[in-house]
């Protein structure tokens, strides 16, 4: 193993620490309806933004491993957050691709609590205040 | 999805993100220019330290305040929204179930910042949550004997030195819970917020509730907070906002 791949491997176990670490309040608070100790990665297309209270909703369409297209839901924190993020109701369109990355539903629908989002100019969007 | 597992992820979120910022928080954090005289004008938003902030989500204190028995069933009586697999038919968090407002001082647990306004006759309080509005006479009235009962209780406050404000609130309806947990109060309680703005950025909030009827002794606790200077707060509307998610139900 290079000296690289070892560098990568300490990085990605101290990230993954850091999450776990951060889990136990989101637990106490509750996670009924996403698995916290899953995150998965999800690639499409924006079908709806939808700019509401209490949280932004995110509609995308993706691939599944056989081609086939599959409805995806995404959320994220409240718009008044977003907006002080730098967000607006124009963020995010139909047509834009985006690569979504977060927790999934814990039912199995295809719905994520949205963690990381990249947006249609390739960039990683800011999804919280401050 | 159902609404109400839609209610409990605002303050979960920002739990989460106030967790991601742990590293930089403890106050007094990064010390800023000495705090203005008599003037908490600005934007407010919670920075507690990880010590605190392991139950400030939920409640005041790390331990239960010394409850009266009248107090103690009515906890018991009460389901929080707070332990994450609720829906609308298991809890009766009444913010929750019904919108009501959040009460004083149960309006300190939305993650959502608040203002304050300075007039020559009154400090506004405004809370980005559910737009809640407190006027705090300092034209030097005495707190009402026998108020009216409101949601946010009559309040009159008053400077302790340059940069602490004082601030005594009476006259509350006993439908609120004094935290998300679900304590009781009654008519009976007296709040008394002492705001310390320690700098420029940084306030020290603490908490004396006091209760005959509810509590014992005096609950008392601290929170933090940092001053938002480019913040402005947005609208939040729970009855219109939040009991209806049909708009996105697909």
């Amino acid at each position: 193993m290079t000296r690289f791949s070892i560098r990568v491997m300490i990085a990605t176990l101290v990230i993954i620490t850091a999450l776990l670490l951060a889990m136990p309040l989101w637990a106490h608070h509750g996670a009924a309806a996403f698995d916290v100790t899953k995150m998965v990665t999800v690639k499409g297309t924006v079908t709806d933004f939808q700019y509401v209270k209490p949280h932004v909703q995110v509609y995308f369409d993706a691939k599944n491993d056989k081609g086939e297209t599959e409805a995806w839901q995404g959320e994220l924190t409240a718009p008044n957050k977003l907006s002080r993020a730098g967000w607006t109701k124009r963020t995010l369109k139909p047509g834009d691709m985006i690569t979504v990355t977060g927790n999934p539903a814990a039912n199995g629908a295809h719905t994520l609590w949205i963690r990381k989002l990249i947006g249609p100019d390739g960039e990683s969007l800011q999804l919280f205040e401050d | 999805m159902a609404r109400g597992s839609l209610l409990w992820m605002a303050p979960a979120a920002a739990l989460l993100f106030a967790g991601a910022l742990d590293a930089q928080t403890a106050p007094p954090a990064t010390p800023s220019k000495p705090a203005p005289k008599h003037d908490l004008t600005g934007v407010w938003m919670a920075r507690n330290p990880p010590a605190i902030r392991a139950f400030a989500g939920a409640t005041f204190t790390k331990e239960e305040p010394e409850m009266t028995p009248w107090a103690l069933a009515k906890y018991k009586e009460a389901k929080s929204s707070n332990g994450g697999k609720y829906t609308l038919e298991t809890t009766n968090d009444p913010v929750v179930t019904k919108c009501d407002p959040p009460g004083v001082p149960r309006v300190y647990f939305h993650p959502y910042p608040f203002e304050f306004v300075s007039t020559p006759k009154y400090m506004l309080m405004l809370y980005e949550y559910d737009h809640m509005v407190r006027r705090i006479y300092t034209d030097g009235r005495p707190i009402p004997e026998d108020p009216d009962l409101t949601w946010m209780g009559s309040s009159v406050g008053h400077w302790e030195g340059d940069t602490t404000f004082v601030v005594d609130s009476v006259g509350f309806n006993d439908k609120t819970w004094l935290d998300r947990l679900g304590h009781a109060h009654s008519t009976q309680l007296h709040v008394t917020e002492r705001f310390r703005r320690i700098d420029m950025d940084h306030m020290q909030l603490d908490f004396i509730m006091q209760d005959p009827k509810a509590l014992v002794k005096p609950w008392t606790a601290t929170f933090y907070y940092e001053l938002r200077p480019n913040w402005e707060l947005g609208e939040i509307s729970c009855s219109g906002d939040y009991l209806d998610f049909k708009k996105f139900e697909k």
